[in-house]
């Protein structure tokens, strides 16, 4: 038994970065040898991320091949509309609505490993394999990480420090918040441990049990760039620069290289007849201004601010990464920084906040046009350059839960949720963001060599592995096999099959699978009961 | 259908609590009782007590809800008992 299929995940990966990275022309030594090894030798192409280009929808469209509309999981943040409140909480594996490679590839029999990806806690109980979850703090991941016995194996590791390895709430904050100089390299340097944990984790897996298929993510990749753009993106190392600018330079690049070598060792440590495929959730770009926009909704009439008194828990509360509002005179707002998004309230039951159902659609109209007047000063140029409706991205039966309209910024940058002016402010020095352009590499056996294809979307990579473990494609996957990245005898001996539809449903799924005839009867009972009208 | 007593649940509780914190390197004189606060007493930050409600779900094998437990006319509860919490459950469950 060998490991077939081999998935690298790093969290908001772009070529914008790695072409620079694997840059080998003028004889030029590049920082990452062995990716530059599998583009000459692999296949490649851009693959387009989730509407909102944001780490969990974006990790679950491509661990279920369905869009944000069908798994439901839109946000770090759930907000539940409570009437005069709204409820935040987070959103787990349990709110995903459909099944995932991990749990497809299980109940056929592979084994599997999947370490550091997000929403796979709580994790499945029939999980063929072995789980480490992403996104949980170290404190839990005993509980969270499956077979049960996997988590003390771990603890005798070499070097194992759950401290070290696991998702820090209170640091990951750090990410999108302005850092003194001092706090950025830190922030860079406490990654480069971290990454070497969960290495180190896949390498004992793939030694020790050889699953079917491993997949691994880095999430560094995207913390770093979030903090260091200016010391990675090539088109802004030019110029004397300052001698922090080169440390930080050099501590990425170390980031980066050590990189390279977890992805070559792995590789080695699985032989020479793995699959090898790796895969970005999103791109990234620069950003390089702040739009407030709930002070923007406040300022158009739709949202009021929550008095707060002056005590440290308030202050606190202020600084959250969910809105705090008086939602009684609240009907459009930004829930999350990283939602990008505009939730309507509607107040379904009388006496409720929010608008009446019936003026939805006008209102909605009324809404974007303002949005749409969102406007550069001096350019005229719209801040907000698209505004989707939900129902024309996120199709399918989550759609309820998604916001009434997301939003992408002129830089493609997160929104600010703060009550704070101006409404748009240049930022004193570029940040990252994420881009909809993550990358998609194919390396190994059966991969057509230097090959660069048309733009994927993320819901392919699903498909693509459970096709590289030789399983059916399940007819309701909206991801397919990216065929061209095939050599012509690969596919002729191994035809991609698109078989039955996953069997996994969510309590709310089955809901809606119910026969028509069902349908009516729980309504007249709802009806009896005195719950509908 | 089952029913769960206010002291099942308890003993319950404790038990999910005392497993969540195992490693924590909590030292706790009387152990977890229905008087330990998770703030307080467990150092819980708030995405302990998301990650406690998410145990107990799984332990009961459903979706319990605990908005009205967390949060009081709009501010979420700075702290909680482990009684204050077995009586919501009593309700709920």
């Amino acid at each position: 038994m060998s490991t077939r299929t081999l998935f690298i995940g790093m969290d908001g990966a772009t070529f914008k970065i790695l072409d620079d990275l694997t840059n080998t022309t003028d004889g030029k030594q590049p920082v990452m040898p062995f990716l530059s090894k599998i583009y000459a030798e692999g296949a490649r192409s851009k693959l387009l991320s989730t509407p909102n280009p944001l780490t969990p929808p974006a990790w679950v469209s491509l661990m279920t091949g369905r869009s944000p509309g069908n798994h439901g999981i839109f946000d770090f943040i759930r907000a539940e509309e409570r009437g005069d409140d709204v409820f935040f909480t987070l959103y787990d594996s349990r709110d995903n609505k459909s099944e995932t490679i991990w749990s497809i590839a299980s109940r056929q029999g592979k084994r599997v490993a999947a370490l550091n990806f997000p929403f796979t806690a709580p994790p499945q109980k029939d999980l063929n394999g072995f789980m480490v979850p992403g996104f949980i703090p170290w404190r839990h991941l005993r509980r969270n990480t499956t077979p049960s016995d996997l988590y003390d194996r771990l603890k005798v590791l070499p070097e194992f420090n759950p401290k070290e390895l696991a998702w820090d709430f209170e640091k990951e904050k750090q990410a999108v918040s302005d850092l003194s100089d001092k706090d950025r390299e830190n922030w860079v340097r406490y990654h480069l441990p971290r990454e070497r944990q969960w290495f180190r984790i896949a390498e004992y897996l793939l030694v020790e049990e050889t699953p079917d298929l491993m997949a691994v993510m880095f999430d560094g990749v995207d913390k770093l760039q979030h903090q260091a753009w200016l010391f990675l993106d090539p088109s802004l190392q030019t110029g004397e620069v300052s001698e922090y600018h080169q440390r930080m330079r050099k501590l990425c690049m170390d980031y980066f290289r050590q990189l390279d070598g977890f992805i070559e060792k792995l590789i080695s440590a699985t032989g020479s007849d793995v699959q090898v495929f790796m895969a970005s959730d999103h791109g990234f770009t620069a950003t390089y201004e702040v739009v407030r926009i709930n002070a923007y909704l406040h300022k158009k009439g739709y949202l009021n601010w929550k008095l707060m008194p002056d005590t440290e828990e308030a202050a606190r509360r202020e600084e959250s990464m969910f809105a705090n509002l008086d939602w009684k005179n609240t009907t459009a707002y930004c829930r999350t920084p990283s939602s990008n998004g505009i939730t309507i309230r509607i107040a379904r039951n009388s006496g409720e906040t929010g608008i009446n159902p019936e003026d939805y659609e006008t209102f909605r109209e009324q809404l974007i046009r303002d949005l749409e007047e969102l406007r550069d000063p001096e350019t005229e140029e719209r801040i907000i350059t698209r505004i989707f409706k939900r129902e024309e991205i996120f199709p399918g039966p989550a759609m309820k839960d998604a916001p009434d309209l997301q939003l992408v910024l002129r830089d493609f940058g997160f929104v600010s949720i703060k009550n704070k002016e101006p409404i748009v402010e240049q930022r004193e020095e570029v940040a990252g963001t994420h881009h909809p352009d993550g990358v998609f590499f194919a390396y190994g056996p059966g991969i057509r060599q230097g090959k660069i294809i048309d733009r994927r979307n993320i819901v392919d990579v699903g498909a693509t592995l459970l096709y590289s473990l030789g399983l059916e494609v399940p007819s309701n996957f909206e991801g397919q096999v990216p065929e061209s990245i095939f050599t012509e005898q690969y596919l002729a001996k191994n035809p991609v099959v698109i078989g039955a539809a996953t069997t996994f449903r969510a309590k709310d799924e089955q809901a809606e699978s119910m026969s028509e005839d069902e349908k009516n009867k729980l309504m007249a009972q709802l009806k009896m009961l005195g719950y509908m009208e | 259908m089952v029913v769960f007593t206010k002291e099942a649940i308890k003993k319950t509780l404790v038990e999910i609590v005392e497993d969540l914190i195992q490693d924590w390197g909590i030292d706790l004189d009387d152990g977890v009782t229905e008087h330990t606060l998770l703030v307080n007493d467990l150092d819980f930050a708030s995405v302990d007590i998301i990650q406690l409600c998410v145990a107990i779900e799984q332990h009961y094998d459903r979706k319990i809800g605990f908005q009205d437990l967390l949060m009081k006319d709009g501010s979420y509860a700075s702290d909680l008992s482990i009684a204050q919490m077995v009586n919501f459950l009593v309700d709920k469950i």
